[in-house]
C-alpha cells in the first residue's frame, strides 16, 4: 500500500487542537483512498500502461534530445536534417560555454543569490508564518491575505522602481540586490507554506514547554521549530528553486559583476550568434543538478507543491 | 514586563510585514506615482506632470490593446490545454494505482526547469531549416516540406507556437494537483457509483469532476494568474515577433520602458496590468481560498 505522495506523516498529520482544513483534507496523507478508480480488468491495465509509456517517451524526449545535443559536434548541432544522436559523442560544446568569459561566474553568482534569497526568505517567513497560525489575530489574518495579493503582482511591474531603488542606496549590480527581488516572490509562498506546516504542530507541545519554563521564543525555537525542520526543509528548497529559475528580474537588476546564468544563456543569442552547441551545454549544466536535486527529494518537494499550489 | 500574545504575534510578523512593505508597496507606490508623469528615460533626466496622458495613450494604443488581448488569448489557450492533459494525466496515474508512483516522479522533472531553458529548447525544435520538430513531421508523412509550418516565424500561429514550452513545463503541476485531489476522493463512492452501473463517461462528469472542483478552481486561478505574466519563455524564443504577434503584456511593458524608453508610458500600461491582475485575484481569493477561515 501506498500513501498520497506526500511528506513525512509527521509533517502533515492532523492534530489534535488543529481542525482540518481544506487543505489538511486534500493533503492528509491517507491510504490511497481513490482505490475504486483503480482499473481491474487486466486487458485495461495493458492498455494504460501503454499509453502511458507513449506519453512518457513524448513528454521526456524534449530534454533528452536537449541532452544528447550538447554532445554533438557545434556543426552536427545546426545539421540539416537534424539528427537525433550525435554522429561523434564530444564534450566540445562543454568545454566552449564553461570557458567563455563570465559563464562560470554567472554560475556562482546564481548560486550566491539563490542561497541569500533562501535565507531571508525563511528568517523572514518563519517567525511570521508563527505568528499567523499561533495567534490567529485579526492582524494576522489581514497580513497573510497582504502575503497572498502579493503573488499577483506582475514581476515587471515593480521590476524597474526597484531596480532604481537598489542603486540609489549602491546595491546595483550585486548578488544581494537581486537576492532581495527575489525574496519579493518567494517570501509569500514561504509564509503560506509554513503556514501550513505549523497549523499542524499542537498547541500542547508548546503549552508543555511553557510550563517547563520555556519562554515563548524559547518554545518555538526549540520546541516548535525542530517539529517543522521537515516544512523548513520544502520551503527552502522551493526559495532556493524560484530564485535559481527566475530570468525577469535577473534581466532587469543585473549587469556585468552579478549576471546569473539565465540571463547568460539568453545573452548566447545575441552576442554569439546562434551557438546552439554551447547553449545547450550550458542549459544542460545549469538544469542537471536541480533534476537530481528533485529526484532525491521529491517526495518533500511533491508535498510543498501541492501545498503551494493549493494555498497561494 | 510580559508582553501580551497580540504584541507577540505582531513581533513576529513584523519583519515580513517591513520586508513586503518597502520592497513590494513601495515599488508599486512609485510605479503609480511615474504613471502620472512623462519622464525622461536617462536616470535623474527631467520629468514633468502629465495627469493621465499616459493612459489614454496606452488604451488609444493598437500595441497595448493588441498585448491585452493576447496575453487573454494566451492565459486560456494555455491553462486549457494544461488543464486537458494534466488531468488526463492525472486519472491515467490514479487508473494505474500505486506502480505508477515511479513514473509519476519522472513526470514531475520539468517542474525544475527555468522556463528560460524550456524556451530555449523548443525553440531549437522549432526552428526553421534544423528543427526536428518539422523534420520528424516531414519523415512521417504529415508535412510535404519540413519548413512548411513556420512555427515561430509565422504570425498566425506563433502565439500558439510560444506557448508550448509553458504547457510543456507546468502540465505536470496541473497533473499533481489534481492526482492530490483525486486521491481524497472516498473510495466507497466511486464504490457505490460503481455498483450502481455508472459508466466511464458518468463517473468521469457526474462524480469524479464535481468531487474536484475546489481543486480545480484553485489550480486554474493558479496557473492562470502565472500565465498571464509568462515573459522567459517567449522573450528567448521570439522577443515577441514577428510583428509583435507574440507580444504579450509583460514584454510589452518591458520593451517600452527598456527599448523605446517610456517609462511614464510604461509605469501608465504597468498600472492597468497591476490593476487587471488583481481585480481576477480579489474576486478568486474571495470566492475560493476564504484564507483563515477552516474550510
Amino acid at each position: 500500500m501506498t500513501t498520497a505522495p506526500t511528506t513525512q506523516r509527521s509533517d502533515l498529520r492532523d492534530s489534535r487542537g488543529s481542525r482540518p482544513n481544506r487543505l489538511g483534507n486534500i493533503l492528509k496523507p491517507r491510504r490511497y483512498q481513490a482505490e475504486g478508480l483503480e482499473a481491474s480488468k487486466r486487458s485495461t491495465r495493458a492498455l494504460l500502461w501503454a499509453l502511458l509509456a507513449v506519453a512518457m517517451v513524448l513528454y521526456g524526449f524534449p530534454f533528452l534530445y536537449l541532452l544528447l545535443t550538447s554532445f554533438k559536434t557545434p556543426l552536427d548541432t545546426i545539421a540539416v536534417p537534424p539528427t537525433i544522436l550525435p554522429d561523434t559523442w564530444t564534450l566540445e560544446n562543454y568545454i566552449n560555454a564553461l570557458g567563455r568569459d563570465g559563464v562560470l561566474a554567472s554560475i556562482i553568482n546564481s548560486t550566491q543569490t539563490a542561497v541569500i534569497s533562501t535565507i531571508l526568505s525563511l528568517v523572514l517567513a518563519v517567525p511570521a508564518a508563527y505568528g499567523i497560525t499561533r495567534y490567529k489575530t485579526p492582524s494576522g489574518r489581514v497580513f497573510i491575505m497582504a502575503a497572498l495579493v502579493t503573488r499577483m503582482v506582475p514581476p515587471v511591474a515593480i521590476g524597474i522602481p526597484l531596480a532604481s531603488m537598489m542603486s540609489s542606496v549602491g546595491l546595483a549590480d550585486t548578488p544581494i540586490a537581486l537576492a532581495i527581488a527575489h525574496t519579493t516572490i518567494s517570501l509569500p509562498l514561504s509564509i503560506w507554506l509554513m503556514a501550513s506546516f505549523f497549523e499542524a504542530v499542537p498547541q500542547e507541545l508548546e503549552e508543555a514547554a511553557t510550563v517547563d519554563g520555556c519562554s515563548r521564543l524559547g518554545a518555538l525555537w526549540r520546541v516548535v521549530i525542530p517539529v517543522v525542520s521537515g516544512g523548513i526543509a520544502v520551503t527552502a528548497i522551493f526559495a532556493f528553486l524560484a530564485s535559481w529559475n527566475e530570468f525577469l528580474f535577473a534581466l532587469l537588476m543585473t549587469a556585468i559583476r552579478s549576471q546569473t546564468t539565465p540571463v547568460v544563456i539568453a545573452n548566447f543569442q545575441t552576442q554569439f550568434g546562434l551557438d546552439w552547441g554551447s547553449m545547450t551545454a550550458l542549459a544542460a549544466v545549469y538544469s542537471v543538478p536541480v533534476i537530481i536535486l528533485t529526484l532525491l527529494l521529491q517526495r518533500k518537494i511533491v508535498a510543498g507543491m501541492t501545498l503551494g499550489a493549493v494555498k497561494g | 514586563m510580559r508582553i501580551t500574545d497580540r504584541r507577540f504575534a505582531l513581533y513576529l510578523m513584523a519583519p515580513a510585514a517591513l520586508f513586503l512593505a518597502v520592497f513590494v508597496a513601495y515599488p508599486l507606490f512609485s510605479l503609480v506615482a511615474d504613471s502620472f508623469f512623462e519622464i525622461s528615460p536617462v536616470l535623474g533626466g527631467p520629468r514633468e506632470f502629465v495627469g493621465l496622458d499616459n493612459y489614454v495613450q496606452a488604451f488609444t494604443s493598437q500595441a497595448f490593446v493588441g498585448a491585452g488581448w493576447r496575453t487573454l488569448a494566451y492565459t486560456l489557450l494555455v491553462v486549457t490545454l494544461e488543464f486537458a492533459l494534466g488531468l488526463g494525466m492525472a486519472l491515467l496515474f490514479t487508473l494505474l494505482g500505486r506502480k505508477s508512483q515511479t513514473w509519476r516522479t519522472v513526470f514531475l522533472y520539468p517542474l525544475m526547469i527555468a522556463p528560460i531553458v524550456a524556451g530555449l529548447l523548443w525553440k531549437f525544435l522549432m526552428i526553421d531549416n534544423f528543427g526536428l520538430l518539422g523534420a520528424l513531421l516531414h519523415q512521417v508523412g504529415l508535412l510535404r516540406d519540413p519548413n512548411q509550418i513556420g512555427w515561430l516565424s509565422n504570425p498566425d500561429i506563433v502565439l500558439f507556437s510560444v506557448a508550448i514550452p509553458d504547457i510543456w513545463l507546468t502540465t505536470s503541476f496541473m497533473c499533481l494537483v489534481l492526482f492530490a485531489g483525486l486521491q481524497n476522493i472516498p473510495g466507497e463512492l466511486i464504490e457505490a457509483a460503481r455498483l450502481d452501473g455508472a459508466r466511464a463517461p458518468a463517473m468521469l462528469f457526474k462524480i469524479i469532476l464535481p468531487l474536484l472542483r475546489p481543486v480545480i478552481a484553485v489550480a486554474l486561478v493558479v496557473r492562470g494568474v502565472d500565465a498571464a505574466r509568462a515573459f522567459d519563455s517567449i522573450l528567448i524564443q521570439t522577443n515577441g515577433g514577428p510583428q509583435s504577434a507574440s507580444e504579450t503584456m509583460s514584454l510589452l511593458i518591458y520593451n517600452t520602458m527598456i527599448r523605446f524608453g517610456e517609462p511614464g508610458l510604461a509605469s501608465a500600461m504597468g498600472t492597468i496590468y497591476l490593476i487587471a491582475m488583481l481585480g481576477i485575484a480579489f474576486v478568486a481569493v474571495g470566492t475560493i481560498w476564504r484564507p483563515g477561515k477552516d474550510s
